[in-house]
């Protein structure tokens, strides 16, 4: 028998087979504890995600000065 | 049971002694054997009956985006340049939104996780932190805007602020006390449908019809380039492409339990929302588009402002139907942004997120979502802010977080190894970089115009 949650004495095992049967496996929430293993980044997808985070910072630079600018 | 394409990648092996069945999974399992018995079906309804049991977070998501600063932006877009070149651009602009958000729902169908927790898993926390950091700002900064809205809106039938900010937070303990994900989303969309109250307002200014169609077809007249115009282009974009509603559409797609059977009806559902959501938005364009004869600027981006503008020219109740809309704006808005931030926190820390949990079970995720809220609220509140400064940043800062945060989700669309056969085709990856480089360059334009004015009059700018 699939165990229960803590406090979850109200399900049935005809929930319980409710639940097996019409959910896929990475539905269930006590199973999305499961890691997905991490993936490596290629070099050229560093150099974007880096290229894009300066370009947001200095953009939110630009965006206070502009209301710095608009209030003075 | 059912396997989906990341079972190959995290070995899952469900073993029946292992699975702690929850009440989540209970609500969740009712729904996917209705959703089966419709696929069952045969007969001329049968079809409408899975797509109304399968619609909700692409219509959702898109008519939440409809929020308080939107409205008001494309407000000011119709009274600051009339009818012309922005209707068609606000319609491009959804065109964006379904591209960008047809992958969220898809991620979403495929992996059953999500967004915040595929960033995290996938490519460490350190990217993934710098991720919730950007949707935890934006989010925050735009909850403050759709107070904002609530406030003006509600201020134009003589609501105080506090009392506004208030039922604003009523709504929303009301909105999620139902503890079931199905019926917080079809109250939800029931209320979300009134953003279409912007077309009898639109139809109230007897529109010159001959005009509108000019201007879809021509894209003209063309507004001339100065740093104005660039605001309003990117509060346009920022009205309709935003961090949050990766986020939002991929958690609300896990918790409604969407399948890979379901991505064809997903897609249905999300164009229908960007569709039902750019009528309101050229609606509201269009009605407010006679006041252009008043030069209204950026100075007059509160929300009320526009009501009582709009007063002498379509009445006082067409006046109150614009305001009503204001404020349903802000209030789906202040819901769907908060659960977006509540699911994003609860996939990070790994604790309980799901709209169908009872609150013993889900206290960190209605604590966040209440908290949250509440100190938005609380600081619309402090006198002076300088309350129409903060609605016009935040859709500027949305377009700017847009960039890093579609990268991650372009890379998430493309793993094989977590989508299968279902990663993005060759046109969807057209589509989403020519939507990256727009929104960067959009950006990279205004940068100039703020920085360097010479350059920007040298590219033709005033």
């Amino acid at each position: 028998m699939p165990s229960k949650d803590k406090g979850q004495s109200s399900i049935t095992s005809t929930d319980q087979e409710l639940v097996l049967s019409s959910l896929e496996p990475e539905q269930l929430a006590g199973l999305k504890k499961h890691l997905i293993p991490r993936r490596h980044l290629k070099g050229p997808e560093r150099f974007v995600i880096w290229s894009l985070r300066i370009y947001l910072l200095f953009m939110i630079v630009v965006v206070i000065y502009q209301v710095w600018a608009s209030l003075h | 049971m059912n396997l989906g394409p990341l079972s190959r990648l995290t070995q899952q092996r469900v073993n029946q002694q292992d699975v702690v069945i929850t009440h989540e999974d209970v609500d969740r399992a009712h729904d996917r054997v209705r959703v089966s018995a419709a696929r069952a079906q045969r007969g001329p309804f049968s079809k409408f009956r899975l797509l109304w049991l399968l619609v909700g977070p692409g219509i959702l998501v898109m008519l939440g985006e409809n929020d308080g600063p939107s409205m008001i932006s494309y407000a000011a877009t119709g009274a600051r340049f009339g009818i012309g070149f922005f209707l068609p651009f606000v319609v491009l602009t959804f065109c964006m939104a379904i591209v960008v958000q047809e992958m969220t729902m898809r991620l979403g169908s495929a992996t059953h996780r999500g967004h915040a927790e595929l960033i995290f898993d996938r490519f460490g926390p350190f990217w993934g932190w710098f991720s919730m950091i950007d949707l935890g700002i934006g989010n925050f900064l735009t909850l403050i805007t759709e107070f904002i809205a609530i406030r003006a809106g509600l201020g134009f039938f003589g609501v105080p602020p506090w009392a506004a900010v208030g039922s604003a937070l009523v709504f929303l303990c009301l909105a999620v006390a139902m503890h079931r994900y199905w019926t917080w989303e079809r109250t939800l969309l029931a209320i979300a449908v009134f953003n279409l109250i912007f077309v009898p307002v639109a139809l109230l200014t007897h529109p010159n019809w001959h005009s509108v169609g000019h201007a879809f077809i021509t894209w003209k007249p063309l507004p001339g380039l100065s740093q104005d115009t660039l605001i309003i282009i990117l509060a346009d974009i920022g009205a309709t492409v935003t961090p949050w509603m990766l986020f939002f559409q991929q958690s609300a797609t896990v918790d409604k339990g969407l399948t890979t059977k379901d991505i064809h009806l997903g897609r249905i559902d999300t164009v229908l929302g960007a569709a039902l959501a750019a009528a309101a938005a050229v609606a509201t364009t269009i009605a407010t588009a006679p006041l252009f004869v008043h030069h209204m600027t950026a100075e007059n981006f509160q929300g009320a402002e526009f009501a009582q503008a709009l007063q002498p020219l379509i009445g006082r109740f067409g006046a109150a139907l614009f305001a009503l809309g204001i404020v349903e704006a802000g209030m789906v808005a202040s819901v769907t942004i908060s659960i977006s931030s509540a699911y994003a926190f609860g996939e990070v820390v790994h604790r309980p997120h799901s709209l169908n949990l009872p609150v013993t079970q889900g206290k960190s995720f209605y604590s966040v979502l209440f908290l949250l809220a509440a100190t938005a609220g609380a600081i619309v509140l402090i006198p002076g802010l300088p309350l129409v400064y903060v609605v016009l940043l935040v859709n500027v800062v949305a377009v700017l977080a847009m960039p890093p945060a579609l990268v991650f989700l372009f890379m998430l669309a493309n793993d094989r190894e977590v989508m299968g056969d279902l990663v993005s085709p060759l046109w969807a990856n057209f589509l989403a970089t020519c939507v990256v480089v727009f929104l960067t360059l959009a950006g990279v334009l205004f940068g100039v115009s703020v920085i360097a004015p010479n350059l920007f009059a040298f590219l033709g700018g005033k």
